[in-house]
């Protein structure tokens, strides 16, 4: 990065690419307020690390940035939350909470399957249906390598769809796959 | 299949591309990106470590090392009840009593951040004196789906006096073949694995 131009040059080129991305992936995971803060953090830190960022993963990488930034930003702020939360679902309940609460409606089976997921198989499956990325740009997201990514997401899928069978009573003539003992809860 | 369980997931999606976001070119969009250009790169990031794990240090002298045995170490006797899945092999971490010799040191990110093998597993078995996890997360080191620990001195008090437990998530890092079990792998708490993600980020 040679010059002061060149470097806001390539801060804007990827901002464009980001800019929208990211504020979808905060807000999927975080309220309109915390989105706001931790979207310009994530700038902030794009524009600090700029000669970091892979070329041939932006996005996957800025996402990687976003993850990290909210956890940092939550666990600082835990206690602030847990009260703002409290005081939320004191005053009224399933408001501005989860954004996803709001789309229940369109596929509550489904919504309802993946919210009894363990969290790290929703986060998954959001990052691969939600912001569409396939498992090495999760792994980039994550931290993590694309073949624990397949593998994790394969696993995902298959609880998804068992968390399914188990709701949805199988039709006449359904064989469960399953072996007897996993059946057992 | 995969396609339609994407498509039907994607219908869950709060934020599908329909629902509008701020545009870049905003005046808002604007003065923020001016701002943020006119900060100083010199700086760190503003994630700055909070090690409070001093509790760590305590009562972990008796506990049992963990030695790793990586590469090839395939248990091949009295292996693990969990079947191994398709990938990498199962990463095989043995637990011997004797070789409890680490110091504690004071725990640090930085510190945590020189351990060349750091994962987030789930435990899925207890079986006897095994432990069989399935690596949530690599951290740094490894790809194995599996990570087995062997300890035929008993698993009672090896990581910082927690017994494993099935469903719960663990935090762990190996050194020179051992895992390092002083305040640097243990149950995993959002605290925790906050310094995990801070130091081996990027």
């Amino acid at each position: 990065m040679s010059s002061a131009t060149e470097r806001r040059d390539r801060f804007e080129t990827i901002v464009a690419e980001v800019y929208d991305p990211l504020q979808r992936y905060l807000r999927r995971r975080a309220s309109a307020e915390e989105s706001g803060d931790v979207f310009s953090d994530v700038l902030l830190t794009v524009w600090r690390r700029l000669d970091e960022v892979p070329s041939d993963a932006v996005l996957p990488w800025s996402y990687g940035v976003a993850r990290r930034t909210l956890s940092n930003h939550r666990r600082s702020a835990q206690r602030n939350l847990r009260l703002v939360q409290r005081l939320e679902s004191e005053r009224q309940p399933a408001t501005d909470g989860d954004p996803a609460d709001a789309f229940e409606e369109t596929d509550p089976d489904l919504a309802d399957a993946l919210a009894g997921l363990p969290p790290a198989d929703q986060e998954i499956l959001r990052l691969w249906a939600w912001e569409q990325l396939e498992p090495r740009e999760i792994a980039q997201a994550l931290g993590s390598t694309a073949n624990a990514v397949s593998l994790r997401l394969s696993r995902a899928r298959k609880k998804l769809a068992e968390s399914f069978t188990r709701q949805d009573p199988p039709p006449p003539g359904h064989i469960d796959e399953e072996p007897a003992e996993e059946q057992q809860r | 299949m995969k396609d339609q369980l994407r498509k039907r997931l994607a219908s869950l999606d709060p934020m599908h591309p329909g629902v509008p976001t701020e545009s870049v070119t905003s005046s808002s969009s604007q003065r923020l990106l001016e701002e943020i250009m006119s900060t100083p790169v010199t700086e760190q990031p503003q994630y700055r470590p909070e090690p409070k794990r001093n509790r760590w240090l305590v009562g972990v002298a008796a506990a049992a090392a963990l030695v790793v045995a990586v590469g090839g170490a395939i248990a091949l006797t009295g292996g693990p009840s969990g079947d191994p899945v398709a990938g990498a092999p199962p990463l095989v971490l043995n637990a011997g009593g004797e070789d409890a010799t680490a110091m504690c040191i004071m725990f640090s990110v930085e510190e945590l951040a020189r351990a060349p093998l750091a994962f987030e597993g789930t435990v899925t078995t207890v079986d006897g004196d095994t432990v069989t996890l399935t690596v949530e997360e690599w951290f740094k080191g490894g790809d194995a789906e599996q990570v087995v620990l062997n300890a035929p001195q008993g698993l009672e008090a090896l990581i910082d006096g927690f017994p494993f437990q099935v469903g719960s998530q663990y935090l762990i890092t190996a050194y020179d073949g051992n895992v390092n079990y002083c305040g640097f792998s243990g149950v995993s708490t959002p605290e925790f694995r906050a310094a995990f993600e801070q130091a081996f980020a990027g």
